[in-house]
């Protein structure tokens, strides 16, 4: 179990029904956290079947410090559906609250009712949740309201935040929506003033600095659709596939009142063709896919790689292969990302770890794109995508686009596209540029952009090399070290979505009197070579978590680096535990060094 | 007859088609074509359409497939972009979607407008994206050396249909007027003159317009859609045929086996940037849509 920290750390996990208003309760829960100045990290699991009456769990994780991933046990869990909760009443932690209903309409079987389940350990409150909805509102659908009253009642949060975000989150329903839920609100709050509060569950005040005021509540895809709109992205194609199609659907809302257009294709290889002729054209252009439509999409990223056209695409990975698993999260398209397509094509390969990264990463990616003339992917997954975050954007727009420079050519001399430069990088011009016409090609060409083979290898090594300096690249983290310093017994190596756990079990590992550190890399191709080596210098153990099988990243990091490391993988389409990764952990320090192996090639070349 | 006829001297023939002004659209790059192949009359007509209509060489983007017919690019002096087999619809629009001001001309073959890129095509054309999509549709692979194609007549022999070609080829133009490209017309490569005006027509045209080119692949076909076979069917569209008629248009269009020549269809309407200008304006002035 994770270490008790200072300070607020608490996660409540709201569980009901579709028809409940889980993820309404959850949703007003996380931003009226978020507006007390609190970190919050929140992730909601519904349905496929959003119409059905499946299981909605909403878990959100409030805390002053920065944290990095969801806690395997609740703090808190509110019943809005007793036959779905009961199975979550073990995530609850010993002295944890589950707070149920306790007027039950029906007769119940024997082990019906959640009572049963709770444990000695944890502090059972029920109330009327009903009765209480019904006494405010002379109707029950807000008993998820009601016990959201209750929790903020029993844990000392202030209603008047509640009350703002129940407004705006209604403003554009009729009044009376607000005022009822109001009113439930309240009196459940006024309910949970009369009951017997145990201390050690409360909120308490944020710690931070931070105004909740300009803290931001975004999902991965939702800041990743913040980063693009305000790089000044100016054409979006798409093809809708979950878990993409959010930024997607947010690009069709805000893009045409920024100026920008936004067209559904008719698939993902129209959708990323048509990106990559729009960047071409100049514009900067952007697409989102999962896996199978990444799959579809590995020609024309090979045409981006050898016609040198900048453009971006968000990908966030979904179980696979095939179609998968649509609904649940997983990092098994590592491979398909950095390799995926014919030949030797290199693309840059950007992968966020957290909500803010994806804010960052979406806002740079442009300017990455356009600085190295190639496709910038930004892989994320669905854990990342879906879940919540708060984010204190800057004040300022720091990712809006610098004037474009037009090659300039001297007395009688030939515009040659490709031309073999010193950093690989070549002059690059536009349609509507007056005497730098020519043409782009998939085939491999000269320096003019005419077919040719005679400078195969030349060509390769440029579109290769002029990627190298992307590893530092200014303003963005493409690796970064944390933890112990100097030797340690075990480094963890992560990437994406998965390098939460990787930092919570860090620091859970400080506290056991571990020599460890972690690293995580963002950028993902071309690698960070020298730095990854570097920190392996420094590990008797290497360990890779990750959500895939075949341990992609770690043969990737092996590959590049040629030594061993241990992978540590899962495929349960859920992420992994902190506590599955501190276990294997131990079982590496408890087991002898591996042998030594060669000393790790620098690389001047190639990089995966 | 008597009356006087002033000779045609070469020396002022060629001055006259230098001070035309369309041979500055060539490229440095000779074309690569089999000697003889339809292909030649592509780069003839479009330099002499893109001239006429004063179309600056920096404004034009020629965007192409893979085969014969997509080489083009390489051949005319403006902006090009040879991309992949099957999609140029989708990159062009790209094109077009990301600057207004340019003139998106697509090219490719049979094979690569009806087997890989069939899919894209009803979308270019119900979107009206004002691009020009040029068949040319020599009925065979000719890149690939001489297989069979979707226009490739019942029949024939190839590569790849060593026993005959058994299944029935689509109908280009049946399948233009019922995606509602806003303008369509066919031409034939023998016949320049009449090629280099229908191009000028397709460009002028606001709106997608598909003109489809019937073209001999001298190589790799000796028996079917040749020259001499062509010559004799090919004829012009009646000149009372109304080209707003979508009806008329398919019964033209189905009325011979080798369908004449001319502007099938033509139809007013907006383009997908007008659209998409449009939407704009609308989502000015509505309320923010909520995260
Ligand atoms: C994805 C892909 N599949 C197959 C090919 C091979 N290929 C190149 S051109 C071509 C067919 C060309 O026929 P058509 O489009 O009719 O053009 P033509 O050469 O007749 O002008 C084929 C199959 C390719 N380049 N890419
Ligand atoms: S193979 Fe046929 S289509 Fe290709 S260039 Fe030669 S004649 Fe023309
Ligand atoms: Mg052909």
């Amino acid at each position: 179990m994770e270490q008790p920290r200072v300070g607020t750390d608490i996660q409540f996990a709201i569980c009901g029904s579709a028809g409940d208003g889980t993820i309404a309760a959850g949703d007003i829960m996380k931003r009226a956290a978020a507006l007390m100045g609190f970190k919050v990290i929140a992730f909601d699991i519904y349905p496929p079947e959003i119409r059905g009456f499946g299981k909605c769990i909403s878990r959100i994780r409030i805390s002053d410090a920065q944290t990095y991933s969801l806690k395997r046990h609740s703090d808190v869990l509110i019943s809005l559906n007793d036959a779905h909760a009961i199975p979550h009443v073990g995530e609850v932690r010993d002295f944890g609250a589950v707070l149920f209903e306790d007027n039950s309409i029906a007769e119940l079987p024997e082990g019906g009712h959640i009572s049963a389940h709770i444990r000695a350990a944890q502090v059972p409150y029920g109330f009327g949740i009903r009765e209480i909805s019904e006494k405010a509102t002379g109707l029950a659908r807000s008993r998820n309201i009601a016990a959201l009253g209750y929790a903020a009642g029993l844990f000392n949060m202030p209603p008047g935040i509640f009350h703002q975000i129940i407004a705006e989150k209604f403003a554009k329903k009729p009044r009376a929506v607000t005022e009822d839920n109001t009113r439930a609100f309240d009196a459940g709050v006024e309910a949970a003033a009369r009951v017997f509060k145990l201390d050690d569950v409360s909120v308490g005040r944020p710690l931070s600095a931070a105004s909740g005021a300009d803290a931001v509540m975004m999902t991965g895809n939702g800041a990743i659709a913040r980063g693009f709109l305000e790089a000044g992205i100016q054409a979006y194609f798409g093809y809708p596939i979950t878990p993409a199609s959010s930024i997607m659907e947010r690009m069709a809302a805000a893009l045409p009142r920024e100026g920008g257009r936004f067209l559904q294709t008719e698939d993902e290889i129209s959708a990323i063709a048509a990106t990559l002729g729009a960047g071409y054209a100049g514009a900067r252009a952007a697409t989102a896919t999962s896996g199978p439509g990444l799959a579809l999409m590995t020609e024309m990223m090979g045409l981006g790689v050898m016609a040198e056209v900048p453009f971006v695409v968000a990908v966030s990975q979904r179980g696979g292969p095939s179609t998968g698993l649509p609904t649940k999260t997983e990092q098994s398209d590592l491979n398909l990302a950095v390799y995926g397509g014919s030949g030797d094509a290199q693309r840059i390969v950007l992968a966020p770890t957290n909500v803010e990264g994806c804010y960052r990463c979406a806002g740079m990616a442009f300017e990455i794109a356009e600085t190295y003339q190639t496709p910038v992917v930004l892989l994320v997954d669905l854990y990342l995508s879906n879940r919540f975050e708060t984010v204190i954007p800057p004040r300022k727009n720091i990712f809006a686009p610098k004037p474009r420079k037009t090659p300039k050519m001297g007395k009688g001399e030939e515009y040659q596209r490709f031309r073999l430069t010193e950093s690989g990088v070549s002059p690059r011009s536009i349609p509507g540029e007056a005497g730098l016409t020519h043409t782009v090609t998939g085939l491999e060409h000269d320096e003019i952009g005419h077919p040719s083979d005679r400078l195969h290898n030349e060509m390769n090594a440029k579109r290769h090399h002029k990627l190298l300096p992307a590893t530092h690249f200014p303003g963005l983290t493409t690796q970064k070290r944390f933890g112990d310093s100097g030797k340690v017994d075990v480094g963890l190596l992560g990437w994406g979505s998965t390098f939460g756990e990787i930092l919570e079990t860090l620091y859970t590992a400080q506290g056991q009197d571990i020599r460890v550190a972690v690293m995580k890399v963002v950028m993902l191709s071309p690698l960070p070579v020298d730095e990854i080596a570097a920190f392996m210098d420094d590990c008797t153990h290497v360990l890779v978590p990750e959500l895939n099988f075949e341990g992609q990243f770690a043969n990737m990091i092996s590959g590049a680096t040629g030594r061993p490391v241990t992978r540590l993988t899962q495929t349960t389409g859920a992420p992994m535990l902190v506590d599955d990764i501190l276990a294997e952990l131990h079982r590496l320090i408890d087991s002898p060094a591996p042998p030594p192996t060669s000393s790790h090639r620098t690389a001047e070349g190639v990089r995966a | 007859m008597n009356e006087h006829v002033n000779p045609v001297y070469l020396e002022d023939k060629l001055d006259e088609i230098r001070a035309d002004g369309h041979l500055s659209y060539r490229s440095k790059s000779l074309p690569t074509w089999c000697p003889g192949c339809g292909y030649f009359s592509m780069q003839e007509g479009l330099t002499i359409a893109l001239n006429r209509l004063g179309i600056a060489k920096e404004n034009a983007v020629v965007v192409s497939g893979i085969g014969c017919a997509s080489r083009f690019p390489f051949f005319v002096d403006t902006y090009g972009f040879h991309t992949l087999h099957g999609r140029t619809m989708p990159v062009a629009t790209g094109i077009k979607i990301a600057n207004d001001a340019l003139s998106v001309v697509a090219i490719g073959g049979d094979g690569d407008a009806f087997a890989i890129g069939g899919g894209h095509i009803p979308h270019a054309a119900r979107r009206n994206v004002d691009i020009t999509y040029m068949v040319f549709d020599n009925g065979i692979y000719g890149l690939t050396k001489g297989q069979t194609s979707p226009t490739t007549a019942q029949g024939f022999k190839s590569k790849t249909t060593p026993y005959e070609n058994l299944d029935m080829p689509l109908h280009p133009l049946m399948m233009l007027l019922s995606y509602r490209a806003s303008w369509i017309g066919q031409a034939y490569a023998g016949r320049p003159h009449h090629l280099a005006e229908m191009m000028t027509q397709a460009i002028a045209h606001k709106g997608f317009s598909y003109l489809h080119i019937l073209s001999p692949c001298v190589t790799f076909d000796k028996t079917d859609r040749t020259y001499g076979k062509l010559n004799m069917q090919v004829h012009d569209l009646s000149e009372d045929h109304d080209t707003s008629d979508l009806i008329a248009a398919m019964q033209q269009a189905s009325a011979a086996e080798i369908p004449a020549l001319g502007v099938y269809y033509v139809e007013d309407r907006p383009t997908l940037s007008e659209e998409m200008d449009e939407i704009s304006r609308r989502a000015r002035n509505a309320p923010p849509i909520a995260e």
